[in-house]
């Protein structure tokens, strides 16, 4: 039996004509829903700053750690290996490889100017060619600023005066040395220096706007302040590091401490590094280390010669049995493609690899077998900490989603009181012709409607705030400030506080797949209100419903 | 045109059964206007439904015979409910007692409803201007083309009711349903709502008309009077 023109696909999706003009009025009819469209905007917006936020802290953490690292990293710890030359020049020379570059990971002892020793990382590295390989140079801290920092409206970051004072010291940072005028004969020198973290000192109080202005005193060794015009250990100081050296087999040799001018701090904006990382010049570490080049001397033979005519005693120079290579611990490779795909770290470790291997073959029994030195990405490096980020925001992220279930039962309370609001028209609906699934798809649609509305809001929201993270975030700490002479106890509102967190701004990263996600979870969780009271539309007996008052 | 028999509808009042139709027969012929009397409760409205397809007969036993509802050879009983929500888009148009209108519809909107139940979007913007001006044609006759965008609540209840006929008339009905449609109006009013009912069936409507007002029914062809839920031959 057909009672009329049939429709083309009774199952359509389409919606009908009544179902789309009624949701367009009740749209723009009804207040109440409009709160339920408010709190999946609010929701939205919450989920997409969370994430855009973690999500900008995970890349700079990313970045940050990659800035030291390089994009490969070949170890052999302590010890280190020999004819590092020669593997840097075989890595270069791969069509993959933009740099390669040796350095002396280790750990010592730092004396600081007040007196204080702090274990710290040492990394001997060669200034020129470690630039290649990271973004040393665009960590280091005092160099010259023409442009102030953007939050320094009062100017009183230090760089931005004095310009040759920066330039010499942004110079002996990049080569780690010190120039220094002989108190012999008045001739410059340049000693070999190190450039120690920002915060390996102690002496550097990082602003809330993001730079260090200079102390005004130091302590001294007796515990005492002393009061300086301003000091600085790049301009003035000096640091002694205290390094274990060991032989080539691994045994320890004695202690060995020899003080360096500092040349520079550097600021690479981690936390974990900037107080725990001193870089030193590559040579001197491994003089110090015994890791140098040296001569390997018979000792059987040799020395003093003694005849009994005294004119013939002679020092017979040592047999040079063999040559001693100098050594690092690590050759760190980049990548000629800038890309932060771990697909493309995992290839050119590949690489890497397998010029290694021919690197050993070639020095067979002199170096690592290849089977056991280690050679690792910088995702691999840097695993623990992005791991550790990524739990925490799928954590934050799941705290949040679940908050955000709340604008569910908004939404599905508020559709229960309209739907009963509605009772009678459902029923005139139903009277004129409307299926069960046409009124449910009514409800439906209108859920998803302010969805639509919330999330678009919700997004503009989202957007408003995290671009202007920053600027809220200052408002906020100065209103604190505010408040806190107004009723004279402290309130801190600087959630963000980078003598904390390190950034100088709150990181940011709107992902695009994130946001459509999110924003789709917002439509999601709207229709997903609206589905059991669109289910009690259904249900209704049109007869009721019209008898209903 | 229709034939119903044997119609039956029982409504539950905690556990006591109240049965309100207890074997309603009833045939309108193509063209007929019938008047439906009877007493308030009589169920009068009941047996509109059961006829517009909006509620559903009792499950009987074997024992009696099973209730039926003839519509041009297809017994509305038995068909599905997708082919009953047809039967009321196409074949019948309802008129209430208290119009019904939806308040967030304009005039035009709430005539063209039904037009909008029956088609599907495509079909619907393909026929948009035919069914618009079929709407407005029909508010030209019952005399509000002037009141097009205005809202229900603006209007009077006779404005309303006549709104509530145009929808109903919309989709060209073989059976206008109307229960009580003057029982919200004074006098004057009503009047020439029914007067409206007399022009649509002279021009050839079938229409049931529920009513208590035996002036109202006088004016149609057959009068049916229901007493104990049954139709009292009269
Ligand atoms: N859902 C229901 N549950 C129980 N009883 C019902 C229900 N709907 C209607 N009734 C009863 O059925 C009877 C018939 O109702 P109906 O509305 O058909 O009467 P009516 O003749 O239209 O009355 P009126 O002239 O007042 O409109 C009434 O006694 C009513 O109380
Ligand atoms: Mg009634």
């Amino acid at each position: 039996m057909n009672f009329g023109a049939k429709r083309a696909n009774p199952a359509t999706l389409i919606p009908h004509v009544y179902q789309l003009l009624l949701t367009k009025r009740y749209l723009t009819s009804k207040i109440m829903p409009l709160l339920a469209a408010l709190a999946v905007a609010l929701c939205t917006a919450m989920v997409i700053v969370v994430w855009s936020v973690m999500g900008g802290f995970l890349v700079m953490l990313i970045n940050s750690g990659r800035t030291l690292a390089g994009d490969v990293s070949i170890s052999w710890p302590i010890t280190g290996f020999a004819y590092y030359e020669d593997l840097i020049k075989r890595l270069e020379a791969d069509p993959e490889v933009a740099a390669a570059a040796p350095m002396i990971e280790t750990y010592g002892l730092i004396g600081l100017p007040d007196g204080r020793t702090e274990t710290v990382q040492i990394k001997g590295i060669d200034g020129p060619s470690f630039s290649k390989v990271t973004s040393y140079d665009e960590i280091l801290y005092w160099r010259p600023i023409d442009k102030p920092n953007e939050k320094d409206t009062t100017r009183q970051d230090l760089r931005l005066g004095k310009h040759d004072l920066w330039k010499q010291l942004f110079d002996g940072g990049k080569r780690l040395v010190r120039t220094e005028v002989s108190k012999v004969d008045g001739k410059a020198v340049e000693r070999p220096a190190v450039v120690p973290g920002i915060s390996v000192s102690g002496f550097n109080f990082r602003e809330p706007w993001g730079f260090y202005p200079g102390l005004p005193y130091i302590r001294t060794t007796e515990g005492d302040k002393k009061p300086v015009d301003m000091f600085m250990l790049p301009v003035d100081g000096t640091v002694t590091l205290n390094v274990l050296p060991m032989d080539s087999k691994g045994r320890a040799i004695e202690m060995v401490a020899r003080t360096f001018p500092v040349a520079n701090e550097f600021h690479s904006g981690l936390y974990e590094i900037d107080h725990k990382t001193v870089f030193v010049q590559l040579k001197a570490l491994q003089d110090m280390l015994k890791m140098n080049r040296a001569a390997k001397i018979d000792t059987s033979g040799g020395g003093v010669k003694l005849s009994k005519n005294p004119n013939e005693e002679a020092f017979l120079p040592p047999t040079i049995v063999s040559e001693d290579p100098a050594r690092v611990t690590n050759v760190l490779v980049r990548s000629k493609r800038d890309s932060f795909d771990m697909a493309d770290a995992e290839r050119l470790a590949e690489r890497v690899s397998k010029i290694y291997g021919e690197f050993a073959a070639a020095h067979a029994g002199k170096v690592p077998e290849s089977t056991s030195i280690r050679i690792l990405t910088w995702v691999d490096q840097n695993r623990t900490m992005i791991t550790a980020v990524k739990k925490e925001t799928a954590l934050v992220l799941f705290i949040f989603c679940f908050v955000s279930l709340t604008a569910v039962f908004l939404v599905l309370a508020i559709f229960w009181a309209m739907v009963s609001e509605k009772t009678r028209d459902i029923g005139v609906l139903r009277a004129v012709g409307a299926s069960r699934s046409g009124v449910a798809g009514l409800w439906l649609l209108y859920g998803l409607a302010i969805g639509i509305v919330g999330a678009a809001f919700g997004f503009a929201l989202a957007y408003v705030v995290v671009t202007n993270i920053n600027e809220i975030h200052e408002w906020m700490g100065r209103l604190g400030e505010r408040l806190s002479a107004l009723t004279g106890t402290q309130i801190n509102l600087f959630i963000w506080d980078p003598r904390v967190y390190y950034f100088t701004k709150i990181p940011s990263d709107l992902d695009p797949t994130h946001v459509i996600i999110v924003l789709c979870g917002g439509l999601l969780a709207s229709c997903l209100g609206a589905l059991w009271p669109a289910a009690r539309a259904a249900r209704m007996n049109p007869v009721q419903a019209l008898r209903f008052e | 045109m229709l034939q119903a028999t044997n119609l039956r509808k029982t409504y539950l009042l905690g556990r006591t059964k109240v049965p309100v139709l207890r074997g309603v027969d009833l045939s309108i012929q193509e063209g007929e206007s019938i008047a439906v009397l009877g007493a308030s409760g009589s169920g009068k409205s009941t047996l509109l439904h059961l006829l517009g397809g909006l509620d559903s007969v009792d499950k009987v036993g074997a024992d009696v015979a099973a209730p039926s509802i003839m519509f041009r050879g297809q017994d509305l009983t038995k068909i599905s409910t997708g082919k009953l929500d047809e039967y009321r888009r196409r074949r019948v148009g309802f008129v209430f007692q208290f119009y019904h209108l939806l308040p967030e519809l304009t005039v035009l909107q709430n005539v063209t409803l039904a037009a909008m139940t029956a088609l599907g979007a495509f079909e619907y913007f393909r026929t948009r201007s035919a069914v618009r001006a079929h709407a407005r044609e029909l508010l030209e006759r019952i005399g509000l083309s002037h009141r097009i965008t205005h809202r229900p609540a603006e209007l009077s209840g006779g404005e309303r009711q006549r709104v509530a006929i145009a929808r109903a008339l919309i989709n060209k009905p073989d059976l206008l349903l109307a229960d009580e449609p003057t029982g919200n109006l004074d006098r004057v009013t009503g009047a020439s709502i029914l007067d409206l009912f007399t022009s649509l069936h002279k021009a050839g409507q079938s229409m049931v008309i529920v009513t208590h007002d035996e002036t109202t029914a006088a004016r149609s062809d057959r009068i049916v009077h229901l007493v104990d839920g049954r139709v009292q031959a009269g």
